[in-house]
C-alpha cells in the first residue's frame, strides 16, 4: 500500500512569505513537494472561505503565512488575518480539527531556511496524524 | 461573456526548470485542460500567437512572478492584450529548484500549472490609471531636520509648507549650545538657515500651528492645518520684546526648560523665527479676566499689535492646504528620568539632564554661560550618566546613539567653563561618526575621569564626612572590579531619546505605522529608511530614530530628494488590482470602512441608498475589506474570491 | 430531477399567472428582477436554462408569503427547493451570503470522519443526564458564536436560557455530543446529498439515545425534523417540540410562575415556525403570561409577517437590506422597547441590519432584539 502523503495548502503574501518561499528556492533550500502555494496580495485577505475550500478539496493541512506585524506592506494586515484566523480556529475547533492541521505562521521576506522548516515540520506531522477528516474520498486512507 | 482562450507556455529555462521538471510532459498536460486552445514549452510565440490564434489569456510557466510578471505582462501588452489577462506559475522557485525527484516535480509542476489555468480564466481587463502630482510639499516639523528639507525643496524651486507647532521653528537643535565634536554654536550654524527659511520665497511657514486632518493620497493630498492664536496682530508685531520686559507676570520656559522664566506674552528665544510675539493664554490675566485685568502689554506696544481685539477676540484659524507629498520630521522627545526613582531626578537638587546642561552652558541661558548650582555656586565635581532610559530593557531597549558624544561634550565644557572634576560613567563609549573618536580620545588628555559602570543610584546619604552636603553616585568600576561612590555637587543624566508622546495621533493623521521602538516604521529598514508604507509620506529626523544632527541633515536630504522626485515625474501609477463594490450586493453596512487602514472606503448615499464607495487613488489592494463583507459586494480585483477559490480548488483536485 | 417533475410535484401546472405572489412577495417588493410569477412561467414553457442559470433563483426566502396567498395551491417554495437542486447540479451553487462559508461548514461537518467538539461551552451549573427521555437539540449554535462574533451575538445564550428553564422545571435534559446540523440550508440550497448525510447521522444518533421527546429552540431544525426528515425517510420515533410550545404547555399547567418585568415588547413570527408550521399562538401565550410584559403587535403579523430578509444563508445583498429595514421600521412603530424572535437566524439578520460602522449612518432603525427564551429565563421565578 502506498504510504500515505498529506497535501499542504500554504496561503502566503506576495511580500514577505511568497518571497521567503522564493528566496528558499534560489537558495535551493530542499523541501518536501508536499505543498502548494496560493499567493495573495496580503495575509489580510485570506478569506475563511478558502481555507474551507481547501480541506472541502482534500488537503491534510492549511497554512496561513504572512508578514510579521511590524513589516506589513500594508501596515497592520496580520492584525486583520490574526483576527480571522483566530475565529477560524474556533470553528474547526468545534469541527473537531486537529489543532496541526490549521497553522499560522509569520515568515519576513529573507527566511527562506524558515518556510522549508515549517513545511518540513508540517509534513512530518501530517504524516504522523493521517489523512483529513474532512476527506471523503474513497482513496489514501493510511 | 466571449469564449475564453488560454495560452501556455513552458518555460525550459535552461536546466535550471527542466532539469528537474519536465517541460514537455506538463506542456501537453496543459493542452488538455478546459480552455486552453494553445501549448508550447518555449515562451517566444506569445505575441504572434495573441494575434493569430486570437487569445484572450495567456498564462507562462517559468520563474516566480516577482521576477518578471511585469516582463511578460508586457509582452502581452505588446501583442495587444490586457496585460491583467496574464498570470505566471511558478515552477522554478517553488518547484524545480527545491525539489529533487523529477517525477514528483513534474506531477507538482502539473497541479501549479492547471491552478493558473483555472484561475487565468477568471481574470479580467484592468484599466491602468494615471493621476496627476501636486507640486506643493508639506513638511510637519520645524526643527533642523524640517528646516533642512524644506530648504532643499524650495531651492529646487518648488512650494514647501512648513508647519511647526512651536511658536518658532528650531526644534531641540536651538536649545543645543556646541554641537560635537566641532563645538560649533549651535545657534550660530542654525540660525542662517532659520532665517532664510523666514524669508525664502517658496516656504510658507505656518508656526504655531498644527496639523489637524489629513485625507487623500500620493500626489493629492487635502490637509486642514490649524493657526493657533497668538492673540497678537502679525502683521503688525515687529518682535521688539517690551511687552515680555512689561509682562509683570512670569511663568517658566519651556525653552530654557523650566530654569528660567518666560512672560505670558513672549519671544521664547531672541532668534525666534517668525519672530513674533506669543499670548499664553491660559496664563494671562487679561484674557482670563475677559479684559479686566492687567493690559500692560497694550499700553506698552508702540506697534499697536497687541490691543483689546487680538487679546480677546482672536480665535484659531483653519488653513486647507493641497500638496502632492508630505514629509514628517517631528522630532523626539527626551526621556524623562523621574521614573527611574533611584537616579533622584526631581528629587535632589543639581540633578539635571542633557537638555537642562544645554541651557545652562549657553551664553545666552537663564545662568548666562555659568555652570551653577542651585545654590548660586560653581560645583566642584560633576558627574556624568551614561545610558539613562536608553540600553535598558525597563525603559527603552535602544541605544539613543548621540548620548556619549554629548557626555564627553559635557566633560569638556565642565572642564572649560568651570574647571571641576568629572566623572563620566558609561558602558560603551560609542563615537563613531566623522571626528568623534579623536573627541573622546582628546578628553583623555583634559584629565575627565572614565569609570566603567553603570551608576546603580544617585543619593544623598552621606557615609562618610567628605561625602555631607553632597550627591554621591554609586557604581561598580568593572574594570577594576570594585564597589564605588564618588560625591559630586552635580549629576548630569545622559537621559535618551524617545518617540514623542503624542507620536500615536501624528501616526494616525499620517497613516505611518510605529516600530516597536515606538519610532515611525520606515518603508524598508536598510535600503529604503525616508520612505514610509504610505506612499506620498516620507519620514526624515530623529522621529525615524535616534540620531545625531549630520545624519539628521542628511535625511532630510533624503527626503527632500524624493519629494522632488515625485514632482519631476509629475505623475503617478494607481494600483490596478484593488477593490471594487457591487452596488446591487451592499448592505451600507460599514464594516469595510472600519476596517480599512487606509481609508479607501466610505459609504455614502446613491440614489437613496447607503452603498460603500472606493476612493481609487487610496486603495492599495490589501483585501481586508472583501474578507469581512457580508454578501460579497467587495471583490479585489485581479484577486477575486472566486479566482482564489477556483485556484484552491484546482490544486486539491489531484489530491 | 428534471423539470417536468418539478412540476407535477410542486402542482406549479395550476398557476393562473394572476401575478399575485409577485404582489405580496418581499422581494419582489424590492428587487424588480426578481418574479415568482416569471420563474414559474419559464418553467411551464420549458425554459430550464432561464430557471437554472438565473441568479435570482436563489434570492427567494421560502417564505411562504406566496403560497399562502396563492388562489391555486401552488407550492412555491418547494418548487424553488427543487430548482435549486438541479442548478446545483448545473454547477449552479447561488452567491451566497459569508462567501457560502455556512454551506462549506454543513458540507464539512457531514464527513463520517470528524469527531466534533461540541460541548466545551457547556458549564457546569447546568444539569444533563444521559438517561433523559427529553433531548435538547442545540444545533449549530457552537459554530454560530464565533462566526457571528462581530454582530455580537451569542446563539448558546439561547441554549444555556433553555436549559436554565429546563432545569428550573425539574428536567435534565440530555444534550448529544455528536449531533450535526440538522441539515436545513443545506436542504434548502439544493444539496440534498449533503442534507442526507446529516439527516442519517442525526436520525441515528437520536435512535442511540432512545429518547421521547426532542425540544429545540430553532425553528429551522425544527420545521427540518419534523416535516423534511421523515419524507426523505429519516424517521425519528419519538415526540418534536419548539421551546415555545413547550413553555405554553407548562405555563397552561401552572407550572412556570415569572417575576415582573417591565417591557413593551413586539414579536417576529419566524417563516419556519408561523407560515411554514402554523405556530402563531404558543410564543404569544408566553409573552403575555409574563406580568409587566406589554404586548403589541408590529402591522404585518402572524401569517402576515414579514420574513427577515434571508434563508438558508443564500443570497443576501441590498435589497435583502431594504426587507429588513422595513421590518425594523415596523418594530420600531409600535413603541416597543424590545423586538422578540424565537429564531436565531431572525435574530442574526436583524442585528446584522443594525450593524453601522460607517461614518455616515443608514436609516435603519435600531432596536434591541432578544429570543424569547432568554426573556423567559431572566423572568423566572415564583417558585423556588
Amino acid at each position: 500500500m502506498a504510504e500515505f502523503e498529506p497535501q499542504i495548502i500554504a496561503f502566503t503574501c506576495n511580500w514577505c512569505t511568497y518571497a521567503a518561499a522564493d528566496l528558499a528556492g534560489t537558495s535551493r533550500i530542499h523541501y518536501p513537494a508536499n505543498v502548494r502555494i496560493v499567493r495573495v496580495m496580503c495575509s489580510g485577505m485570506v478569506s475563511p472561505m478558502y481555507v474551507f475550500k481547501a480541506f472541502e478539496g482534500g488537503a491534510d493541512g492549511v497554512l496561513v503565512a504572512g508578514c510579521n506585524h511590524t513589516d506589513c506592506h500594508y501596515i497592520d494586515g496580520p492584525v486583520k488575518c490574526d483576527a480571522m484566523f483566530a475565529r477560524l480556529k474556533k470553528i474547526v475547533h468545534v469541527l473537531g480539527l486537529e489543532d496541526e492541521r490549521l497553522r499560522r505562521e509569520l515568515i519576513s521576506t529573507s527566511e527562506g531556511v524558515v518556510f522549508a522548516q515549517v513545511i518540513q515540520e508540517m509534513v512530518e506531522q501530517l504524516r504522523e496524524l493521517g489523512p483529513s477528516p474532512f476527506k471523503i474520498k474513497a482513496e489514501a486512507v493510511a | 461573456m466571449e469564449q475564453v482562450k488560454i495560452g501556455v507556455y513552458v518555460c525550459h529555462c535552461g536546466s535550471n526548470i527542466a532539469g528537474t521538471v519536465n517541460v514537455e510532459e506538463v506542456a501537453r498536460y496543459a493542452g488538455t485542460l478546459p480552455s486552453v486552445v494553445v501549448f508550447r514549452d518555449y515562451r517566444d510565440l506569445i505575441k504572434s500567437d495573441i494575434k493569430e490564434l486570437g487569445l484572450n489569456r495567456v498564462v507562462v510557466a517559468s520563474c516566480s512572478p516577482r521576477m518578471h510578471e511585469l516582463t511578460f505582462r508586457n509582452a502581452c501588452q505588446e501583442g495587444g492584450l490586457n496585460p491583467y489577462l496574464y498570470e505566471q506559475a511558478n515552477i522554478r522557485e517553488q518547484c524545480s529548484w527545491v525539489h529533487d525527484d523529477k517525477k514528483v516535480a513534474t506531477e507538482k509542476a502539473k497541479d501549479i500549472v492547471r491552478a493558473a489555468v483555472k484561475r487565468v480564466y477568471f481574470h479580467e481587463s484592468l484599466e491602468v490609471k494615471k493621476a496627476p502630482v501636486n507640486p506643493n510639499v508639506l513638511v510637519v516639523g520645524g526643527g533642523i531636520a524640517g528646516i533642512q528639507a524644506a530648504l532643499d525643496i524650495a531651492n529646487g524651486g518648488k512650494e514647501v509648507y512648513l508647519v511647526e507647532r512651536e511658536p518658532s521653528i528650531g526644534g531641540h537643535m536651538i536649545q543645543f549650545d556646541r554641537t560635537f565634536p566641532t563645538l560649533d554654536c549651535s545657534e550660530c550654524i542654525l540660525t542662517p538657515k532659520m532665517a532664510d527659511v523666514g524669508h525664502h520665497p517658496f516656504i510658507e511657514l505656518l508656526a504655531y500651528s498644527e496639523v489637524a486632518e489629513v485625507s487623500g493620497s500620493i500626489g493629492q493630498f487635502k490637509v486642514k492645518v490649524k493657526k493657533k492664536a497668538r492673540h497678537v496682530d502679525e502683521s503688525k508685531c515687529v518682535g521688539c520684546g517690551v511687552c515680555e520686559e512689561k509682562c509683570p507676570w512670569k511663568v517658566p520656559s519651556e525653552f530654557e526648560m523650566g530654569l528660567g522664566n518666560r512672560g505670558v506674552i513672549y519671544i521664547p528665544f531672541a532668534q525666534a523665527i517668525p519672530n513674533l510675539a506669543t499670548v499664553d493664554a491660559d496664563h494671562c490675566a487679561y484674557i482670563q479676566s475677559d479684559g479686566k485685568k492687567c493690559g500692560a502689554c497694550i499700553k506698552f506696544c508702540e506697534a499697536k499689535a497687541v490691543t483689546p481685539e487680538t487679546l480677546l477676540n482672536q480665535t484659531d484659524q483653519i488653513v486647507e492646504l493641497e500638496v502632492g507629498s508630505i514629509i514628517v520630521t517631528t522630532g523626539y522627545d527626551q526621556f524623562d528620568p523621574s521614573v527611574i526613582a533611584q537616579y533622584g531626578y526631581g528629587k535632589y537638587d543639581n540633578v539635571l539632564t542633557g537638555l537642562h546642561f544645554e541651557r545652562v552652558t549657553c551664553a545666552a541661558g537663564p545662568t548666562g554661560g555659568k555652570i551653577l548650582l542651585n545654590n548660586g555656586k560653581e560645583p566642584e565635581s560633576v558627574a556624568i550618566v551614561h545610558c539613562v532610559g536608553s540600553r535598558d530593557q525597563n525603559y527603552h531597549e535602544y541605544c539613543s546613539r548621540v548620548c556619549c558624544m554629548y557626555g564627553l561634550k559635557y566633560a569638556h565644557l565642565i572642564k572649560e567653563i568651570a574647571n571641576a572634576g568629572v566623572y563620566e560613567f558609561y558602558i560603551d563609549m560609542r563615537c563613531f561618526g566623522e571626528g568623534y573618536e579623536e573627541f573622546y580620545k582628546r578628553l583623555s588628555e583634559e584629565g575627565v575621569n572614565f569609570i566603567r559602570g553603570k551608576v546603580a543610584k544617585v543619593t544623598d546619604r552621606a557615609v562618610t564626612d567628605e561625602e555631607k552636603g553632597k550627591l554621591i553616585v554609586v557604581a561598580e568600576d568593572t574594570l577594576l572590579g570594585k564597589m564605588i561612590r564618588v560625591p559630586v555637587d552635580m549629576v548630569i543624566l545622559c537621559a535618551g531619546l524617545e518617540a514623542r508622546s503624542d507620536a500615536d495621533k501624528v501616526a494616525s493623521l499620517f497613516t505611518l505605522n510605529r516600530r516597536a521602538d515606538g519610532f515611525f516604521l520606515e518603508r524598508h529598514v536598510k535600503l529604503d529608511p525616508v520612505a514610509t508604507p504610505t506612499d506620498g509620506v516620507f519620514i526624515a529626523g530623529c522621529c525615524e530614530g535616534p540620531k545625531d544632527i549630520p545624519d539628521t541633515v542628511a535625511q532630510a536630504s533624503a527626503a527632500a530628494a524624493k519629494a522632488l522626485s515625485l514632482i519631476s515625474k509629475g505623475t503617478i501609477t494607481l494600483e490596478s488590482a484593488i477593490a471594487s463594490v457591487d452596488e446591487t450586493k451592499c448592505l451600507g453596512c460599514g464594516r469595510c470602512e472600519e476596517i480599512c487602514t487606509f481609508h479607501a472606503p466610505r459609504v455614502v448615499c446613491k440614489n437613496g441608498v447607503m452603498v460603500s464607495t472606493i476612493n481609487e487613488t487610496l486603495c492599495k489592494g490589501c483585501g481586508a475589506c472583501a474578507v469581512v463583507c457580508p454578501t460579497g459586494a467587495m471583490t479585489i480585483r485581479h484577486f477575486t474570491q472566486e479566482e482564489i477559490s477556483a485556484q484552491v480548488g484546482a490544486l486539491t483536485e489531484a489530491g | 430531477m428534471n423539470l417536468d417533475d418539478i412540476i407535477q410535484e410542486t402542482k406549479t401546472y395550476y398557476c393562473l399567472e394572476c401575478g399575485k405572489c409577485t404582489s405580496i412577495c418581499p422581494v419582489a417588493r424590492y428587487d424588480p428582477s426578481f418574479s415568482p410569477r416569471t420563474m414559474i412561467e419559464n418553467a411551464l414553457l420549458g425554459f430550464e436554462d432561464e430557471l437554472v442559470f438565473n441568479e435570482k433563483l436563489f434570492s427567494c426566502l421560502t417564505c411562504y408569503t406566496c403560497q399562502q396567498r396563492c388562489p391555486c395551491d401552488v407550492d412555491f417554495a418547494m418548487f424553488i427547493r427543487k430548482a435549486r437542486v438541479m442548478a446545483q447540479n448545473n454547477g449552479q451553487h447561488g452567491a451566497c451570503a459569508h462567501s457560502g462559508q455556512l454551506q462549506s461548514l454543513a458540507r464539512l461537518m457531514s464527513s463520517p470522519h470528524i469527531k466534533q467538539r461540541r460541548l466545551e461551552w457547556l458549564p457546569d451549573k447546568y444539569r444533563i443526564s444521559d438517561e433523559s427521555d427529553v433531548l435538547l437539540w442545540v444545533g449549530c449554535a457552537p459554530y454560530f458564536e464565533p462566526i457571528f462574533e462581530d454582530i455580537e451575538f451569542r446563539a448558546l445564550d439561547i441554549t444555556e436560557a433553555s436549559l436554565k428553564i429546563l432545569n428550573f422545571l425539574g428536567i435534565e435534559p440530555e444534550l448529544l455530543s455528536d449531533e450535526k446540523c440538522c441539515g436545513h440550508d443545506a436542504l434548502w440550497t439544493g444539496d440534498v446529498e449533503t442534507f442526507k448525510k446529516l439527516a442519517q447521522h442525526n436520525a441515528t444518533q437520536i435512535k442511540e439515545a432512545g429518547v421521547k421527546k426532542i425540544i429545540f429552540s430553532c425553528p429551522e431544525g425544527y420545521r427540518t425534523f419534523k416535516l423534511d426528515y421523515p419524507s426523505y425517510g429519516f424517521g425519528l420515533g419519538c415526540e418534536l417540540q419548539h421551546i415555545s410550545e413547550f413553555l405554553a404547555e407548562r405555563i397552561e399547567k401552572g407550572e412556570l410562575k415569572f417575576n415582573e418585568m417591565t417591557k413593551k415588547v413586539t414579536y417576529q413570527d419566524p417563516c419556519r415556525l408561523g407560515r411554514h408550521l402554523g405556530l402563531y399562538d404558543a410564543p404569544r401565550k408566553v409573552l403575555e403570561s409574563i406580568p409587566g410584559i406589554e404586548f403589541v403587535e408590529m402591522e404585518h403579523n402572524r401569517e402576515d409577517a414579514i420574513c427577515c430578509g434571508t434563508s438558508a444563508f443564500t443570497n443576501c445583498d441590498t435589497y435583502s437590506n431594504m426587507i429588513r429595514a422595513e421590518r425594523l421600521s415596523e418594530a420600531k412603530a409600535t413603541g416597543a422597547e424590545m423586538l422578540i424572535t424565537c429564531c436565531p437566524k431572525c435574530q442574526t439578520h436583524f442585528r446584522c441590519a443594525m450593524v453601522d460602522k460607517g461614518e455616515e449612518k443608514r436609516p435603519i432603525p435600531k432596536i434591541e432584539v432578544m429570543d424569547l427564551v432568554n426573556l423567559v429565563a431572566g423572568a423566572l421565578g415564583g417558585q423556588e
